[in-house]
């Protein structure tokens, strides 16, 4: 069987190739990581990342015509499958019932604690 | 920017590893990246990020190897797990080799870390391409002299004739002295360096807070470190040091600490010049006591900026010899700073970065021989393995890969080893060598440099077994007839001559350089160091009440006598030429030592007079006596001083008429310069009180009890003055650091070379007395005794270190005998340095060899022949 639980880095890069969309591949996810995050990432781990949410069913990719600045080279852009998208909810939910169970945070005083 | 192509290397590497069918769109991206990065930032870090960028797809996933369907994944770990098993089984043996390696390893990152750090000296300041030093040359007693100490008027000059050479002029004393600074209630005795307004930007400090500034003159920058220390942690911006107990000085700003290779390393704060040198008290065309620097304009070539300045000084002072000025770029100060008879040198600095290179070298080619020379013995035992597994059918292929793999295993848990001895040893080594390293854990270069090494020293190591040992048939390998050629031996016993040679040569070389230091150590000094503390006068008030100081300090009861004089008896500043015999037109042609001092400095220092008398107080008027050491009655040609009588220049002593002066005393050189050079001609002059105060302890005296009794009877007297006193001793031992250090570091080396040689022969013994088990069984049955076996076991290796010695005793002498001019006061190499040596490392290899030996011999005879 196949490991389907979804890690911290996982997580956040499988949300990355939400938001970019058509864009979603290797070097523009770890831009885009890099810029959101202000943490530098190298190329290969974010492929690396990828390649084992692939594994896991949650992403396809495809390959598409490059531009030129990539030597004409193709790139293989990801798109989140049905499973990915509910394993996201699934992380987002529980995160949100524990948030929902800290006190400081359900009656609003949370703002002093981060001010 | 459109010929600007990823590094072809980089791709050539990166599709070496990388599946093919990924190859597209990894390339496709790279590119992508690198070409964003030209825009962003620069061609440079563009390629060096690719690199980076291909390293980071050494990932399995990219992997050629982990193609699912193959079935080499399985193999290699199939070679693996045997490599592990055959490490473990042979603990000893393994830990011996992975041992040695590391050691060498760690030895030759240690060079290279430091060699780096000297290669870097001064990189650390941004304009290090732009900034120059002035220096003169003149023409002294025949001989060239290249000089740094230049006249405070010329950098004001050089700034204001030549704006379009140089963007900006600082000037800062020639020697910056430590100056006391006060906040609060809390004194520190602290190295600063006056500087021009300029300098903060042109040695591009890094402002932690505040500014950069000297614009005003009373204005002052903190290192982090001492703002630290004067203000733990309230902002120091804008409060208020005081200085040697009468300026007020604001803090400007505090710059990040200049690290300890730069030539400003030991600057602890910055004051302006403008303190000294202002439109009151303008600097001078006559006063040799500042250095300066200068930051070049973009596009000027120093070498013509220097030819261009050349005359400045003779257009404007008129010298009896010219005195030509030259600059020196930044980035030959350290190691290309010295000049000789004019031109310009490698510095003594340069000679060390050569010579720790070389034995870096040879530690680690003798680990890297070890490695090699122990792994192929012991795969000779090996045959059987092979032949077995050809016969079960395993390829040539196959066998090769598990060799590799094997060696491989092992180099890279020696370099994990070595990244962590490094890692522990280096605060130490940190200590004896005065530098600040650290790990460079982010250098990709470092990081690269150790992997390259450490899979040639496997792949040499494991090529022998792994082609020669897999090219036999099965049944030579099974009837285990594969037999070490002549030419194979000779190659491994020339090996451990060289490594015994290395180590020997070491092991003089360390004897030489303690003889040294043993030796200048205990040089007569002229004077007696024991019990004799100094104490640095420095307020007005000091000088005022110098006798009263003294007589509080006698009522302690715990000091003999107390003298001063206006120069530490550390070094032999104060040097004045001029003087005749008096009814002679000819001044002596050299300049002597002169000092004052007070009349108590002979009791005090407890000199040795050897002719005359000493300074009294009660004979009334002295200032017109001088007392002179034994070497510079020599070199006045005077056999009997003591009532002659000497005339000095006009101005010295501040007198305009030249003054005469009778000598009335002749005491032992005392050693006041270097401890290795002949003592400077010294004259001594009488005076009232002077700077630097000397007190003589009584030798029953504890130190617990007297040293505070002093500084309450200083206090009383002088209140608020710094009491920071030292042991003459102390100071005297610090002229020796630099030798010691060398000292520290040939013992180290030394240590490291014989270990590892040591470990290369007790691997290798215990592989000769395995393959002669048998023979050794058989000798014992047919009645040899202990000795006879012992002899038989050893005598081979006995002969290899006396060839050995051969090689390394002349090699020795000459590189030493080299070393040892360096110094005017040396020993000599000695026989007995020789032999100690030799001795020494015949012991040391008779000792390895011989826990095989013995162990072989002592064993029943009945187990070595049973054994298969």
């Amino acid at each position: 069987m196949k490991e389907s639980k979804l890690g911290d880095f996982e997580e956040t890069i499988l949300l990355l190739v939400g938001i970019l969309n058509n864009e979603a591949y290797a070097f523009k996810i770890a831009e885009e990581f890099e810029t959101q995050t202000k943490r530098p990432v190298s190329i290969g781990a974010v492929h690396s990342t990828l390649s084992r949410i692939e594994d896991k069913g949650f992403l396809t990719s495809e390959m598409e015509a490059g531009s030129a600045e990539r030597g004409g080279r193709r790139k293989r852009i990801y798109t989140i499958t049905a499973a990915g998208q509910r394993a996201l909810e699934i992380s987002r939910e529980l995160k949100m019932t524990l948030w929902n169970q800290f006190p400081a945070f359900a009656e609003g005083k949370l703002n002093f604690v981060l001010g | 920017m459109k010929n600007s192509k990823p590094p072809k290397l980089a791709e050539k590497f990166l599709l070496l590893f990388l599946k093919r069918e990924l190859a597209e769109e990894v390339l496709g991206d790279l590119d992508e990246k690198f070409y964003w990065t030209i825009e962003k930032k620069s061609l440079r870090r563009a390629k060096l990020n690719y690199w980076y960028q291909v390293f980071n797809y050494l990932r399995p996933f990219a992997f050629k190897f982990f193609k699912s369907n193959s079935i080499i994944p399985t193999m290699i770990k199939q070679n693996f797990k045997i490599s592990y098993r055959v490490l473990i089984k042979n603990k000893v043996f393994s830990a011996i080799n992975i041992g040695g390696l590391a050691m060498g390893m760690s030895l030759a990152i240690l060079i290279g870390l430091w060699t780096h750090d000297e290669l870097t000296f001064n990189q650390y300041h941004e304009n290090y391409d732009k900034i120059v030093q002035v220096l003169r040359k003149d023409v002294d007693d025949g001989e060239i002299k290249v000089n740094s100490s230049l006249v405070s008027k010329l950098g004001q000059h050089l700034e204001q004739s030549f704006p379009t050479l140089f963007e900006n002029v600082v000037i800062t004393f020639y020697r910056n002295r430590t100056l006391v600074l006060t906040v609060g209630k809390q004194s520190l005795e602290r190295l600063g360096y006056f500087f021009s307004q300029d300098a903060p930007e042109m040695l591009s400090l890094e402002m932690v807070a505040g500014q950069a500034s000297l614009k005003n003159k009373d204005g002052l920058l903190l290192s982090e470190s001492l703002a630290k220390t004067l203000f733990q942690d309230k902002n120091p911006i804008g409060e208020f040091v005081q200085i040697n107990t009468s300026v007020e000085l604001i803090v400007n700003g505090v710059y990040k600490d200049l690290p300890l290779n730069s030539t400003f390393g030991d600057m602890e704060y910055m004051l302006s010049m403008e303190l000294i040198y202002n439109e009151e008290s303008p600097p001078t065309w006559d006063n040799y006591n500042t250095k300066i620097y200068a930051k070049l304009n973009e596009g000027i070539n120093y070498q013509e900026a220097s030819a261009l300045i050349k005359n400045e000084l003779n257009k404007n002072v008129d010298y009896d010899e010219p005195i030509d000025l030259l600059l020196l770029p930044m980035k030959e100060w350290h190691l290309h700073g010295e000049f000789e008879d004019g031109a310009q040198v490698a510095s003594s600095r340069m000679i060390f970065v050569k010579l720790y290179v070389v034995i870096g070298v040879f530690v680690l080619l003798l680990a890297c021989i070890n490695f090699m020379n122990l792994n192929t013995a012991r795969y000779q035992l090996r045959g059987k393995e092979v032949g077995i597994r050809k016969t079960v059918g395993s390829r040539r292929r196959q066998l090769i890969s598990q060799f590799l793999v094997e060696s491989i295993l092992y180099a890279s848990v020696s370099f994990v080893l070595t990244i962590l001895i490094v890692w522990v040893i280096l605060p130490w080594f940190n200590g004896i060598s005065d530098k600040d390293l650290s790990m460079p854990w982010g250098d990709p270069l470092f990081w690269l440099a150790g992997i390259f090494f450490t899979l040639f020293s496997a792949l040499i190591a494991g090529s022998y077994p792994a082609f020669f040992l897999s090219s036999f048939s099965p049944l030579k390998a099974l009837i285990g007839s594969i037999k070490q050629g002549k030419s194979n031996i000779r190659l491994r016993q020339s090996l451990v001559v060289f490594q015994f040679a290395i180590s020997i040569l070491l092991m003089i070389g360390t004897l030489t350089v303690h003889q040294q230091i043993q030796y200048s150590k205990a040089r007569p000094v002229g004077y007696d160091q024991s019990d004799l503390i100094t104490v640095r006068g420095r307020s007005g008030e000091y000088y005022k009440k110098f006798d009263l100081l003294r007589d509080e300090i006698l009522r302690t009861g715990y000091v003999e006598e107390m003298a001063s004089a206006n120069y530490p008896l550390m070094n032999t500043l104060g040097n004045n030429d001029g003087f005749r015999l008096e009814g002679q037109e000819k001044s002596y042609p050299i300049s002597f030592n002169t000092i004052y001092v007070t009349p108590e400095y002979g009791k005090t220092t407890k000199w040795e007079l050897t002719a005359g008398r000493d300074f009294t107080r009660v004979d009334g008027d002295e200032s017109q006596n001088v007392i002179i050491s034994e070497s510079a009655a020599e070199q006045m040609g005077l056999e009997n001083p003591v009532g002659k009588r000497l005339v000095a220049r006009e101005g010295f002593g501040w007198e305009s008429r030249g003054r005469t002066y009778n000598i009335i005393g002749v005491v032992k050189d005392m050693i006041k310069g270097s401890p290795y050079e002949s003592p400077r001609p010294l004259m001594l002059f009488s005076s009232e009180s002077e700077g630097y105060a000397f007190i003589r302890m009584k030798k029953e005296a504890s130190y617990v009890e007297a040293i505070p009794a002093i500084q309450e009877a200083f206090q009383e007297i002088l209140p608020g003055h710094p009491f920071n006193y030292e042991f003459v001793d102390d100071q005297y031992a610090r002229k020796f650091r630099d030798e010691e250090k060398i000292g520290s570091l040939a013992t180290f080396f030394s240590v490291l070379a014989i270990l590892i040689s040591c470990l290369g022969l007790f691997g290798l013994s215990a592989f000769v007395v395995e393959q002669r088990t048998k023979e050794i069984g058989i000798r014992k049955v047919l009645g040899a005794s202990l000795p006879t076996l012992w002899r038989l076991l050893s005598k081979d290796f006995t002969l290899l270190v006396l060839i050995a010695c051969l090689i390394a005793i002349p090699v020795s002498t000459a590189l030493l005998n080299g070393w040892l001019e360096n110094y005017e006061y040396r020993i000599e190499i000695t026989w007995w340095m020789y032999v100690s040596a030799a001795v020494g490392g015949l012991f040391i290899a008779l000792f390895t060899v011989s826990y095989h030996s013995l162990k072989a011999s002592l064993g029943n005879p009945v187990d070595a022949l049973r054994s298969e």
